[in-house]
């Protein structure tokens, strides 16, 4: 069991490292001064230039530079951005938790969703009900999610009117940014207009939410069904019915505890599709999130930001995957290796 | 009458016909495979067809609705866009650079994969070791993100997508293929290759490689799925093909400033992205479960 947590601890500093050696990298591999990528500073005199290069150790060779750029990476001096010409720190530190937040959302709604369904189609499995949730899980599982975003535009917010067409909240609010998860700022903060304001941000997030959420549910409901099918032919599942309990004791006894837990760390994982997809439509509902910001970063060119968006997002994919493994083999301490998706 | 013979067949099913038998079974699987087809002989022969050029501007001709509008003419069948261009032609041009890429990017991934596949397989101790370590947390990253990291570095452009989307696809091969060797190198006829002397490399290639086509076949589809999304997902961000060349995800950014006077711009090249995607799904979901029910028996 130690052996387990030693080795995927192993695995993600050692991941880790690779990353920042790779974010290190990027800045002798992008165009221009070096120092310049790293820092994200135009030096306008020499002297300038000669004080940050003592910051980076630039003339000790590239493995103390290396060394250097970790501490102060750690001390959270990762430099600033071109365009903007702000700390990139603060400038992660406000974009990625609208991320997160797209993201956890979503990923609540399609487990709501998507579990149920799965439930229900796998148990009727070869029947009417289960053909008729699977055919619709293959259009939600197929649509691309930037068309999506774009249909769902065109209809309910410019054909109906319903829901705004982009942002995070009616510029009439002004919220302080404490959290960064504008929902738990709203509640927290104390102004007359909040549950105006609140109304108005869950307007702001239903159709992004509804766009990733499609996608993701239908494959949350087939992990769950094909999980549903394989553990109701299973023996056990045979043997409580020949002890006399009938279909829903089976099920709720049996059935649910064993199909969840082998697929936890496959739904949890589906967090980073969702991350990927939530890029996508940040860029098309222009939320204010990591996505967008790292994808004008990369029409600007902007070379400083690319690096430190790139470190965050995946270290945080990085993170999220290994702690998974670990808490589920902490409630599951009998399965060695996180199996592969089945759907 | 008695009959004669006993056994009705005269030969047994070979495996992939038995596979394919049961493919037919499902109905939805048939059609699937039937869109698909007309789709691959559309990309084909659509550009010998077509009377329009993807490229050229028609200024008589700006924003002409669908045929089945009231404004429409059978001239542009699914309309024109913003520049006069005629869409249908652009789909189609659109679908060939799209679809086209992306099996040419899914065949080479796969074979990068499975060769290091086999390499991690076949091996055990240090080495393989690392590569698993490696590969555990690539699987971990969407390979959208991981495509659109690349991109960054290497800058935006058709041929920098491609590499990015083909480093993104690899790791997945690599890891069924390590799975699979794994699981089959110890079974006994293996052993009895290995016995009669034969070398690794001929016993991947002569042992393992034919019981793993089938899995390559339904992973390929799957890559291939992945594959059309990210290559338009990028074209969409404007990170992958630069207009004015057509390919569907480019459209449908190009579009978006036009979607509301006309939707048609933005609804054919989804579509198009939409009908494939799905048919490549629902004949892969088919295909394994046609493998999975041939089993069975």
């Amino acid at each position: 069991m130690s052996f387990y947590f030693l080795r995927r601890l192993n695995l993600l500093v050692f991941t880790l490292f690779m990353l920042a050696m790779a974010s290190f990298g990027l800045a002798y591999l992008f165009p221009g001064d070096y120092l310049t990528n790293l820092t994200g500073i135009h030096f306008e005199s020499e002297q300038q230039r000669q004080l940050y290069a003592t910051l980076y150790k630039e003339s000790d060779g590239v493995f103390w530079q290396f060394i250097a750029y970790l501490d102060l990476l750690w001390q959270g001096e990762w430099g600033q951005s071109f365009s903007s010409n702000q700390p990139l720190y603060q400038e992660v530190t406000t974009y990625l938790p609208a991320s997160i937040e797209l993201s956890a959302y979503a990923l609540f709604v399609s487990l709501v969703v998507g579990i149920p369904l799965g439930f229900l189609a796998g148990l009727r499995h070869n029947k009417l009900a289960d053909y008729s949730i699977l055919s619709m899980s293959f259009i939600g599982y197929s649509i691309p999610v930037f068309w999506l975003a774009l249909i769902l535009i065109l209809i309910l917010s410019l054909q109906m009117g319903w829901f705004p067409i982009s942002g995070r909240i009616s510029l009439l609010y002004y919220i302080p940014l404490d959290t960064g998860f504008i929902l738990i700022d709203i509640i927290r903060s104390d102004v007359s207009y909040k549950w105006d304001a609140f109304n108005d941000a869950l307007r702001h997030l239903f159709l992004p939410t509804l766009s990733i959420s499609i996608v993701t549910s239908t494959i949350i409901l087939r992990i769950t069904r094909r999980s549903v099918i394989e553990v109701m032919g299973s023996e056990y599942i045979k043997a409580a019915t020949a002890r006399g309990l009938n279909r829903y004791q089976v099920i709720l006894r049996h059935g649910i505890r064993n199909t969840i837990i082998p697929i936890m760390p496959q739904l949890a994982l589906q967090f980073t599709t969702l991350l990927t997809n939530a890029m996508i439509v940040e860029s098309i509902f222009s939320w204010p999130g990591i996505g967008n910001w790292l994808i004008q970063a990369i029409y600007q060119g902007d070379y400083p930001s690319i690096r430190s968006g790139m470190l965050a997002v995946s270290s945080l994919v990085v993170i999220f995957t290994v702690s998974i493994d670990i808490v589920h083999k902490i409630i599951d301490p009998q399965r060695l290796y996180r199996q592969r998706v089945k759907i | 009458m008695l009959k004669s013979n006993l056994y009705q067949e005269e030969q047994f099913p070979s495996p992939l016909r038995q596979t394919w038998y049961e493919f037919r079974k499902s109905h939805l699987a048939f059609i699937g495979l039937c869109i698909l087809a007309s789709i691959t002989l559309i990309v084909i022969l659509g550009p010998f067809v077509t009377p329009y050029s993807p490229l050229t501007q028609n200024t008589d001709a700006l924003l002409v609705p669908p045929a089945w509008d009231g404004n429409g003419g059978i001239s542009h069948v699914l309309g024109t866009d913003g520049l006069g261009r005629d869409v249908l032609t652009r789909v189609i041009h659109g679908s060939r650079v799209t679809f086209g890429i992306s099996v040419f990017l899914v065949l080479v991934a796969m074979l990068i994969g499975v060769l290091i596949g086999a390499f991690a397989g076949m091996n055990t101790g240090m080495r393989s070791s690392i590569l698993n370590h490696l590969l555990d947390s690539m699987m971990a990253i969407p390979t959208l993100l991981i495509a659109i990291i690349i991109v960054a570095i290497l800058g935006p452009g058709l041929v920098n997508s491609m590499w990015a989307i083909t480093l993104a696809l690899i790791p997945q091969f690599i890891h069924y293929t390590r799975d699979f060797v794994r699981t089959e190198v110890n079974k006994e006829y293996v052993i009895a290759a290995r016995l009669d002397g034969a070398s690794p490399a001929r016993i991947f290639v002569f042992s393992l490689l034919p019981n793993m086509v089938e899995m390559l076949v339904v992973q390929g589809t799957l890559a291939l799925s992945i594959a059309i999304l990210d290559i338009s997902a990028l074209g969409f961000l404007n990170l992958g093909v630069q207009s004015p060349y057509a390919e569907l995800g480019a459209m449908l950014s190009e579009g978006l400033d036009i979607a509301y006077i006309a939707p048609w711009s933005i609804a054919a090249p989804g579509a198009a992205i939409f009908i494939a995607i799905i048919s490549i799904n629902v004949v892969g979901d088919g295909l394994r479960s046609a493998l999975r029910n041939r089993l069975k028996y």
